[in-house]
């Protein structure tokens, strides 16, 4: 143990006194959060291009530049999404929810700056579970097979009702059953068989998520802001960035859940960072006192330190199934794995073998990596809140022109846009008749996956549901969505309610402290 | 201003291409469209051969995923589409041959020239768990049990699909094929014991069979396999002398050019794929990663190519699941 440890600080101290690899993770870390910023472009697609040419150099560097992009870009989402309410990435489309109601009250530089500072700890806390925890947490992962897949998704699309406040749950679960229909457009994975494809082969594979993130969110708000001529924030209070010791102590519990959260979410093979801010996000909402809820949704601290901490942690647990089994954890680990490959390195149970202490170098380039992370976001959050000083008829055409252009830019196709404009125009009317957005979006990353698992559980138990209730990991699941539905019902809702106020205030009773 | 604007513009074009023209292959930047997505085999394949090809054509060679349609039929349109000029390459593998008769596009397969990387041989593996030691004991513990066994591989109608029927048919065990998105998920679930038999390739079973993960029970190849730490890995083709009717089917891993490109431009790309595959850092990848090379191209390649395109259609129309019969291509029958 003191032996690794001696190591894994060497390594550290050998790559940060390095200047090339400083101004690589640094450099690459800044391109991260920019790719992670612009709608359309994302961490997988900055990772595939940077694997190119990252090929000649070693696999150190390359490595650091791809780890410093990941965190960077994981990060950079929660930009737009804070600053104009359309999420860079898909997994900060949790942070918009309130991140975006602390700018319109001319906080968006503290909101930036606890962002910031949350997804740095999130990302720290993911590692020391990948280097303390991760044999242990690369077996539960192995836990799951397609029952368990089904439930977590299902578990996802249960939280939709979560999301929206008291007075539309109906609404948001109507938006999320939109999200599951979405869903089923393609060739179903099992048969083959083409579902409302309308003879496109285009839409063969299903809808792209990412232009159907970027309309769902960029083109209402662009709709919005222009028809209504209002201004995006009010003027930003240019004060300090850097969270007080205070903020970040009163939401520390809120961290270290959602942390864990991340982990576990990006440990599962095949979901990541996004389905971590939602899951995380909606746990911190069920956890909140009555009074804390009612500020979900209207620029809540707890909320976007929740899902910033929980995308970022994300990493950590991806890496995990990704080191010890070959399997990447998230879309972005998929992509990471084939850098590796490029260089020699196949991760799996033999890596410590092949590659003694490959763990504790990754473990020591992260750290780099979310320094770095850190830094830049400190540096750029005071210059992009300037950003919001623009007029918004100059900046908003701006916006939609980058949106427009993200969602070609996937995979150079137009067809996306024939997928980003109607979903956009939809998604603006259902926003005015008071649709909450989120759980449609959601249905749709999550409903393929539900289908898939529950038809393939299916067929391997011959039709019988009975093995979902025999698996421990899928009971667990089971009893956490009953609990999720029970407390959707109005009667329960108020009664659990009442009852955790009952003990919160004979808890103030009893103590004469607060 | 803006009448002499335009002529101007058209004048010095003209020039450029002139003098585009005078140079000779490549005078710009190549762009390779790897149709199946990042972190695959055929992604990983591309990006090495493309960054050594890069170094002997003395230009930069840009390698994009281009995924969707069907088996990769959006990437191919996209890059058919293109002006045959020898500046557009397309990444792909043998899995992509059934495009046409799957409604992907109409088009036979001899509209590419491919040049053949090379391929990694199939292995039948089961959970370490598992009371099965070898292929004999696949058998017989079903003569005993009489129950099929869940057999996961990518894809219906992928190559390790077709490996599976082939087993099933000579073997006369009996396999229930259960489909995943892709070969990694389908090696989880025989971890996970979702599925109690894996066919994928060596080069993506083999750290989890060194690791313990998974047994190997046969090589799904003539040879028998050597892998370092764990022993040999016999070739089921001792036990089955008849799978060498079909088998191997090259995972033919590669890229392709437009067969209209100009026969200079294939030539030039001939020369650098061959000193490419020649450098020691390709061959070293491939004992790493344990691919077989090949290294055809030219009419060899499409000989190869045309041959799995036949067996691929033809042995999906006899599952029923084309969306089209082979015919309507003209595709031969094996």
């Amino acid at each position: 143990m003191l032996e690794q440890f001696s190591h894994f600080f060497s390594t550290l101290f050998a790559l940060a006194t390095s200047p090339t690899n400083l101004l690589v993770v640094f450099g690459a870390s800044f391109v991260g959060i920019i790719f992670g910023s612009m709608p359309g472009l994302t961490a997988t697609l900055g990772i595939a291009l940077l694997t190119s040419l990252t090929y000649g150099f070693g696999p150190d560097v390359a490595l650091l530049a791809l780890l410093g992009l990941y965190v960077g870009a994981i990060y950079g989402g929660s930009y737009p999404a804070i600053l104009i309410n359309i999420p860079g990435t898909p997994a900060a489309a949790a942070t918009a929810l309130d991140g975006y109601p602390l700018t319109q009250k001319g906080q968006a530089g503290r909101a930036l700056g606890l962002t910031t500072t949350a997804s740095f700890i999130g990302t720290l806390i993911g590692l020391l579970f990948l280097v303390t925890l991760s044999p242990f947490i690369a077996s539960m992962a192995l836990q799951f097979t397609s029952w368990e897949f089904f439930l977590l998704a299902l578990f996802g699309i249960v939280i939709s009702g979560t999301l929206t406040s008291p007075g539309t749950v109906l609404k948001g679960w109507i938006a999320g059953l939109i999200g599951l229909f979405l869903a089923t457009i393609g060739r179903d994975s099992l048969q083959y068989f083409p579902r409302y494809t309308a003879g496109f082969s285009e839409l063969d594979a299903g809808l792209e998520i990412v232009p159907v993130l970027i309309g769902a969110f960029g083109i209402p708000q662009v709709i919005r802001v222009l028809s209504e001529r209002r201004s995006l924030a009010e003027a930003p209070k240019l004060g300090r960035i850097l969270p007080e010791l205070s903020a970040i102590t009163r939401n520390i519990k809120h961290i270290f859940r959602s942390s864990t959260i991340g982990v576990g979410v990006g440990s599962v093979p095949g979901i990541g960072e996004d389905i971590a801010g939602w899951v995380s996000y909606s746990t911190a909402k069920n956890a909140s006192t009555p009074e804390q809820q009612k500020e979900f949704g209207k620029g809540s601290e707890a909320a976007i330190v929740s899902s910033e901490t929980a995308n970022n942690a994300c990493i950590g647990g991806a890496l995990i199934p990704l080191l010890t089994l070959g399997i990447p954890g998230s879309p972005p680990a998929a992509m990471l794995l084939g850098a590796l490959l490029l260089h020699g390195i196949t991760p799996g149970p033999s890596i410590e073998v092949d590659h003694p202490n490959f763990l504790l170098e990754v473990t020591a380039i992260m750290v780099l990596a979310s320094f770095a992370m850190w830094a830049n976001g400190m540096l750029l959050a005071k210059q992009v809140v300037k950003l919001l000083t623009i007029p918004a008829p100059l900046f908003i055409p701006v916006v939609g022109i980058l949106c427009i252009l993200g969602g070609y830019a996937l995979g150079l196709s137009i067809f996306n846009l024939y997928i980003l404009i109607p979903v956009g125009i939809a998604a603006y009317f259902l926003g005015e008749m008071d649709f909450p957005i989120a759980p449609m979006v959601i249905g749709l990353v999550l409903g393929g996956m539900a289908d898939e698992s529950l038809r393939r559980a299916l067929m391997l138990s011959e039709g019988s549901f009975l093995p979902m209730f025999e698996r421990p990991v899928a009971v667990i699941l089971l009893v956490i969505i009953g609990c999720f539905i029970v407390n959707q019902i109005p009667a329960v809702r108020t009664r659990t309610t009442s009852f955790w106020a009952g003990l919160f205030s004979r808890l103030a009773r009893k103590s004469p402290v607060v | 201003m803006k009448k002499i604007i335009l002529p101007a513009l058209i004048m010095a074009s003209v020039i450029a291409t002139l003098a585009h023209a005078a140079r000779p292959y490549p005078v710009r930047p190549i762009t390779n469209t790897v149709v199946w997505s990042a972190g695959g085999g055929t992604d990983a394949v591309n990006r090495m051969i493309m960054a050594e090809m890069a170094k002997v054509l003395d230009t930069r060679i840009n390698v994009v995923n281009k995924t969707g349609g069907i088996a990769g039929s959006i990437g191919m349109n996209s890059v058919l589409s293109k002006r045959p000029d020898g500046y557009n390459l397309v990444g792909i593998s043998s899995s992509n041959v059934v495009a046409a008769v799957n409604g992907g596009w109409n088009e036979r397969f001899d509209v590419w020239s491919p040049f053949i990387v090379g391929s990694s041989p199939d292995v039948i593996s089961v959970n370490t768990d598992s009371p099965i030691t070898s292929l004999q004991d696949l058998v017989a513990h079903q003569a005993q049990s009489q129950q099929a066994y869940k057999a996961g591989a990518g894809g219906t109608g992928g190559i390790h699909h077709l490996y599976l029927l082939e087993l099933a048919r000579v073997s006369g065990v009996d396999f229930q094929f259960v489909p995943y998105p892709g070969s990694a998920p389908s090696q989880t679930a025989a971890i996970t014991g979702e599925v109690d038999v894996v066919i994928t390739s060596m080069a993506e079973q083999a750290q989890l069979i060194r690791g313990g993960k998974l047994r190997p029970l046969a090589m799904l190849h003539p040879e028998p396999f050597e892998l370092e730490g764990v022993g040999t890995i016999p070739s089921a083709f001792g036990l089955y002398p008849e799978l060498a009717e079909h088998l191997p089917l090259s995972q033919a891993i590669g890229f392709a050019v437009h067969q209209n490109a100009p026969d200079d431009v294939k030539t030039k790309l001939g020369k650098a794929f061959e000193a490419a595959m020649q450098s020691p850092v390709v061959k070293q990848w491939a004992r790493d990663n344990y691919y077989q090379l090949s290294g055809k191209h030219g009419e060899a390649a499409r000989d190869e190519f045309a041959a799995l395109e036949s067996y691929f259609t033809w042995t999906l129309q006899g599952l029923g699941s084309n969306k089209f019969s082979p015919d309507k291509f003209g595709i031969p029958k094996p």
